[in-house]
């Protein structure tokens, strides 16, 4: 069963970018959020593997939403994507629990990486 | 307003539409204006808050616009400037921002980004606190013309 996966970018641009990075390498994008508040709430109806998120949206920033996700599922596994790449909030990130952080612009490989990891059966 | 705080906006466009893109951009001379303004046809206007504040406007032809767009998408044709093209132009300004704001706390300057606004022109002015804009224009060999205008300040100290 294909994993299933989250994205969640305020970027119409991005999540078709990252759409079809994901799913022509066998992964099932099952859900498409805009903006934090909408990625917390798809996150407990549809419960997937792997959510990638980014920070600067508007309603809700992404480590609002990391914070939010994690403290509902302990062992939810997050991925930041996200043009803001400095070193406080990488470690904010990371400390939040997100699992990686990958910084835009990024290789496609880059991302498969880092799911592939974090979704290695 | 200061030059210092332009260079980085300069250094992470280039670097950021060289990854993107795979293409060298080449800068051109500063210039000067006295207010935030643009007569550019497709604008992303980002701001920056935290210890520099401000707006960053990124200008183009609507033909540089649907040109950069058609690369970003891997090169399929840009016909009509829709959604998803307006999109990925500002993604564009979104992570030559961002790249910014890391070059800026490299320097000891710790910002943040808001969400990118697509402005179509021309002719917009911004009330800014008529803080002085800088503009740097930035040549994309098949693509076209940008014009980065910057126009940041120091946050003032809260009095004790």
């Amino acid at each position: 069963m294909a994993k299933r996966i989250l994205i969640t970018d305020d970027a119409l641009f991005m999540r078709v970018t990252l759409k079809n990075i994901l799913s022509s390498n066998g992964y099932e994008v099952v859900g498409e959020a805009e903006n934090g508040a909408q990625a917390v709430k798809m996150y407990s109806e549809l419960k997937p593997d792997l959510v990638t998120m980014d920070i600067t949206m508007p309603e809700m920033d992404g480590l609002e939403a990391l914070k939010q996700i994690r403290a509902a599922d302990a062992n939810a596994k997050v991925v930041m994507c996200t043009a803001m790449g400095q070193k406080n909030m990488v470690v904010e990130a990371i400390q939040s629990g997100a699992k990686d952080f990958i910084v835009k612009p990024f290789q496609p490989d880059r991302v498969l990486e880092a799911v592939g990891k974090l979704l290695a059966a | 307003m200061k030059v210092e705080y332009v260079t980085p906006f300069v250094t992470a466009s280039v670097s950021v539409i060289q990854t993107l893109i795979g293409i060298d951009a080449e800068r051109g001379k500063l210039s000067a204006r006295p207010q935030l303004f643009t007569s550019q046809q497709v604008n992303i206007v980002c701001g920056i808050t935290g210890e520099i504040e401000g707006q960053v406007i990124y200008g183009m032809s609507m033909l540089t616009a649907k040109n950069m767009a058609s690369k970003m998408l891997g090169g399929q044709e840009v016909k009509e400037f829709d959604q998803l093209a307006a999109s990925a132009i500002a993604e564009l300004g979104n992570m030559i921002s961002g790249g910014s704001s890391n070059q800026l706390f490299q320097s000891g300057f710790k910002t943040d980004i808001t969400p990118p606004t697509i402005v179509k022109g021309p002719n917009i002015s911004m009330s800014n606190f008529d803080i002085p804009t800088l503009v740097i224009p930035l040549n994309v060999p098949e693509v076209g013309e940008f014009e980065i205008a910057v126009s940041l300040r120091q946050r003032k100290l809260q009095a004790a």
